[in-house]
């Protein structure tokens, strides 16, 4: 068969697969087409030229031999020709849109102080229990800061080393704990207690003492205060919402531990231990390897305090408790150092404040 | 508080069988936790720390009758007391703040301080004077917690009395210090003046030395309210003072003399001349009595009764069980057990806080809501938040200088001053939270911040007659670069607009001040009664909007510089049917010198939008009319 076709074609059906294989884009695909499809000077036109001029007998022979070689270029170069359209409308469109692969714009990333987040947590956790926020002023007077809360008027926290007062209003003092709301939300609801069904509150704040500012002391800090006033209530109920709450914030398998302490404003008083959050109890630097870490101070209202409010001790009973907001954040993200909450530094505030 | 163990064990032999971790969680269970354990003369010393409320747990004696009690286990009983014999000086008691003065006067021998006492001393970070009756002294009052003191008797004049200090004395306690004394210090005096600061610290006059021959014992009871006020009043805080000042036993009184005689006996051949008392003990308290419905509720169970009689029994107290009730008297030692929870407590203590129950406490009225002034403070931090600040915490105090800048006439900083500031720079509540965030700003800045978003919700505070008030304010600083951080926001610096926007964003009334806080720094600071607090109703009445094709047809002005955007947009708004006007206001500003002096170019945009569909003629007219409105400000058509 050969012989009927000279040698050139067949050396361009043989060169036709690495030459479709090298055209890169469109054009180079065009021309190649031109060069072996093409309607003149092509490999096929001259291929049917021959045919025309071929003697009868092989004429059905050549023909089909020619129309073998056609039918494979075709079909080869209408496939390579898809491909490359395909691969130009891709390249056409990256062009012309949006690359995914680059950055989309930077979010509007703020964050709340990790304190108030902190805050913001606890109230969270505290409200399916039915407790609410109450505030007070941070400029109060003594009565609220102490008279009312069972403190003895020669207590070495009133003194000036301790209290910061105002030059203008000596019976004025910056709250040294937000106590003092205990003492007006008690006085205020007093009349209507009973209507109310007792109360229950979380009071969120600021407060001041007069420490010098270092690595663990500040003059100023936050203290969250929670108090719940009702018929009958002892010590299983503060045991029983600190273990819901501390469990909320800590996880299901945290445990809470009562330990006797002493607070003027509660009797009995307690120190309340959590298992520690971060090893699991099973002992770390946090814990000092013990599994426990101390967490808020409680205990029963002191029949004093809700004697002071104008509610009756043989009736009404409750607890409170008061924790340290900076010393809990502290503890549990290990910031080395407390100033780190007042200088504001915005990488600080978005790394340990964030958003939810 | 150290407490050496050996001597502990001594005390109650019961605790030698525990290992150093178990006798920790016992003091700990029974509200005396350890700070830490130090290991000194050859023993361990605990650091226990010990609450205000229980002056009598402060020696190994006071541990030790913890430790018992809870164990069930007996304390090493004290010696017998020994016999009195008739005064050899005369001591007056002229004041009720000292009912009890037990005293005897020794002739010193030889010997010296044992090395066991010194030792014991040691551990607890005491130093030996190596003065026989100062160690025995101190080594008591660690060991008993009654403090003593022993003055040279050859260097007192005259009869003793323990009274109120006169108008004018001074005394030179044993710290070499001259003290004016105030008539409502309690002194030891001879005929010469006093000798001692009551319950505090000894005189110098008539210390003990190395020449000293011969010694008057004291072993007294003081008021507590007493020596706490007199320790305050001339800043001399002494273990003796810390003792008395949280009340101490004064049926120890005697017992102390009798073991400080004993030691001086022992130690170094003393000869007791003479021991006797003046005064008695006080009377013992009455009855508290405790109540079985109490208990019940404070333990959160029912307990039995007599159990919590006997763990009374064991603590020292008296009891007598009656029905449904007991009757308990606290031991002399026992200042803080005056109220019925008090005793509960003390029951639950002995049998161990973790048998106290769980539960939850049963609703009794509906929950309160969360008040709007807290949930507008709540979302106004988020939303800041979210739109890319920081929310800062600063201190409420600042200098007087950094405050003036904002404060205002109106606000004097008089009503607002510390009296006893942490130093000049934090001496005034501020009145404006501005400064605060300006040294926020600047530290980030310095910290190479690209752009600077914080703001801080807190009170400031405005003088007024009975005293400062807290305002509730909002303080926003932004500066800095604005974008270029991505392939897709033009980077630009943050303008005073941006701060505008902002506050109109948050919807404050009347546009705050924008403040120029620094190069390329901004702020408004407003209260947040400006602000609109969070609305009840979630469900607004529904409001009928147009769906017919809205028309936008924009005016290029030249404007007179100085004419106000509002003033313009008002007056051709006033011009046009209010039905139909939507949108009015200028959305691109062109300023060159191109332009005819006096003049900016302003490109209004109008959009109308009603309930038919706008024909052209019928808009024509409007913007003939809104153009002849801003013509008659002095603004033209740019060409
Ligand atoms: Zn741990």
């Amino acid at each position: 068969m050969d012989q009927l076709l000279p040698p050139e074609i067949d050396e361009a059906a043989r060169s036709f697969a690495s030459a479709l294989a090298a055209c890169g884009d469109l054009n180079a695909l065009m021309r190649l087409k031109g060069a072996y499809v093409g309607r003149e000077g092509s490999h096929a036109a001259r291929m049917m030229d021959l045919l025309k001029a071929a003697p009868k007998e092989h004429k059905r022979e050549l023909g089909a031999q020619i129309n073998a070689y056609k039918q494979q270029w075709e079909e080869a170069l209408k496939g390579r020709q898809t491909d490359l359209e395909s691969a130009k409308k891709a390249q056409d469109a990256l062009a012309a849109g949006w690359d995914p692969t680059l950055p989309p714009p930077v979010p509007a990333a703020g964050a709340l102080h990790p304190l108030n987040r902190l805050m913001d947590r606890l109230v969270d956790v505290f409200r399916p229990l039915g407790f609410h926020v109450e505030e007070g002023p941070e400029v109060e007077t003594e009565a609220h800061n102490f008279d009312g809360l069972n403190i003895p008027d020669d207590h070495p926290a009133k003194a000036s080393s301790d209290t910061f007062y105002l030059a203008a209003h000596p019976e004025l003092l910056l709250r040294t704990h937000t106590s003092p709301v205990q003492v007006r939300t008690l006085l205020r609801v007093a009349p209507t207690l009973a209507e109310r069904g007792g109360i229950r509150f979380l009071a969120p704040g600021r407060v001041y003492r007069k420490d010098e500012i270092d690595p663990t002391h500040s003059p100023m800090f936050h203290q969250v205060e929670g108090m719940l006033v009702g018929h009958g209530i002892g010590m299983q109920h503060l045991k029983g919402t600190l273990e819901y709450a501390l469990r909320t914030l800590f996880g299901p398998h945290t445990e809470i531990r009562l330990r006797p302490s002493y607070f003027p404003f509660v009797e009995p008083g307690c120190e309340v231990d959590v298992s520690c959050p971060l090893c699991g109890a099973t002992g770390c630097r946090v814990c000092k390897g013990s599994g426990w870490v101390e967490i808020l101070g409680a205990g029963l209202i002191h029949p004093n305090v809700l004697t002071y409010a104008g509610i009756d001790p043989t009736v009404w009973s409750g607890w409170a408790f008061g924790m340290g907001v900076e010393r809990m954040s502290m503890m549990l993200s290990q910031t080395p150092d407390l100033r780190l909450f007042f200088e504001n530094d915005q990488r600080f505030l978005k790394a340990m404040g964030g958003l939810d | 508080m150290w407490i050496e163990r050996k001597a502990l064990a001594q005390e109650i032999p019961a605790a030698a069988g525990l290992e150093i971790r178990e006798l920790c969680e016992v003091l700990a269970s029974l509200g005396f936790p350890v700070d830490g354990v130090a290991a000194r003369e050859g023993s361990e010393a605990l650091d226990v720390d010990i609450t205000a409320n229980r002056g009598d747990a402060m020696s190994h004696r006071g541990i030790a009758r913890e430790v018992a009690a809870r164990l069930g286990q007996p304390l090493t009983p004290l010696p017998p007391s020994a016999p009195e014999g008739a005064p050899l000086l005369e001591v007056r008691l002229e004041a009720a703040a000292c009912p009890v003065y037990a005293t005897a006067v020794l002739e010193l021998g030889p010997g010296e301080t044992p090395e066991s006492a010194q030792a014991f001393l040691r551990a607890l970070e005491a130093t030996p004077k190596k003065l026989p009756a100062v160690d025995a002294s101190n080594e008591l009052l660690h060991r008993y917690g009654h403090p003593t003191h022993a003055f040279d008797a050859d260097a007192i004049r005259g009869a003793v009395s323990v009274r109120w200090a006169r108008p004018g004395e001074t005394i030179t306690t044993l710290d070499g210090v001259t003290r004016s004394l105030a008539t409502a210090d309690l002194v030891i005096a001879d005929e010469a003046g006093p000798i001692a600061l009551a319950g505090v610290m000894g005189g110098d006059a008539t210390k003990v030395s190395a020449t000293t021959r011969r010694v008057l014992l004291e072993s007294a009871w003081f008021d507590a309210r007493t020596v706490r006020a007199t320790a305050r009043r001339h800043s001399l805080h002494t273990d003796a003072s810390h003792r008395f000042g949280r009340g101490a036993d004064p049926a120890m009184a005697r017992i102390a003399r009798d073991l400080l005689v004993l030691r001086l006996q022992t130690w170094c051949q003393a000869r007791l001349l003479g021991a006797w008392t003046a005064g008695a003990e006080p009377q013992r308290g009455t009855a508290v009595v405790l109540e079985a419905g109490l208990l019940t509720r404070i333990a959160g169970e029912s307990l039995d009764l007599p159990q919590a009689a006997e763990a009374l029994q064991r603590l020292g107290c008296s009891v007598v069980a009656t029905a449904g009730s007991l009757s308990v008297l606290p031991p002399t030692w026992r200042h803080d057990l005056n109220i019925p929870e008090d005793l509960a407590e003390e029951v639950l203590r002995l049998r161990g806080y973790e048998h106290i129950p769980s539960a939850l406490p049963p609703l009794e009225g509906p929950p309160e809501h969360l008040a709007p002034a807290y949930l507008q403070r709540q979302a106004l931090a988020r939303r800041l938040a979210h739109l890319g600040f920081h929310q800062t915490v600063t201190y409420g105090f600042i200098s007087p200088e950094a405050d003036s800048t904002f404060a205002g006439p109106a606000n004097p900083p008089e009503g607002r001053t510390l009296a006893n500031p942490l130093g000049y720079e934090y001496s005034v509540l501020r009145g404006s939270l501005l400064p605060s965030l300006v040294v926020s700003a600047g530290q980030n800045a310095r910290q190479g911040a690209r752009q600077i978003r914080l703001f801080e919700l807190a009170p400031t505070y405005l003088s007024g007659p009975s005293g400062p008030r807290e305002q509730a304010t909002l303080a926003v600083v932004w500066g800095g670069v604005l974008g270029g951080e991505d392939p897709f926001s033009p980077a630009r610096s943050v303008q005073e607009a941006d701060l505008a926007g902002l506050a109109r964003d948050l919807g404050i009334q009347d546009g705050p001040a924008i403040h120029r806080l620094a190069e390329g720094l901004f702020g408004f600071e407003v209260s947040l009664a400006a602000l609109p607090l969070p609305q009840d109703r979630i469900i607004p009445a529904f409001r009928p909007f147009s769906r017919f094709p809205a028309v936008e047809r924009d005016l290029s002005l030249l404007v007179p510089l100085g004419l106000g955007h509002e003033t313009l947009r008002q007056a051709m708004a006033s011009a046009l049917p209010a039905d139909a006007l939507q949108d009015l206001r200028c959305v691109d500003v062109f300023r060159h010198r191109s332009l005819p002096e006096g003049r900016q170019a302003w490109l209004m945009r109008l959009r109308f939008q009603a309930d038919r569909t706008l024909v052209g003629a019928e808009v024509d007219g409007w913007m003939a009319a809104a153009l002849a409105a801003a013509e008659a400000l002095g603004a033209s058509l740019r060409a």
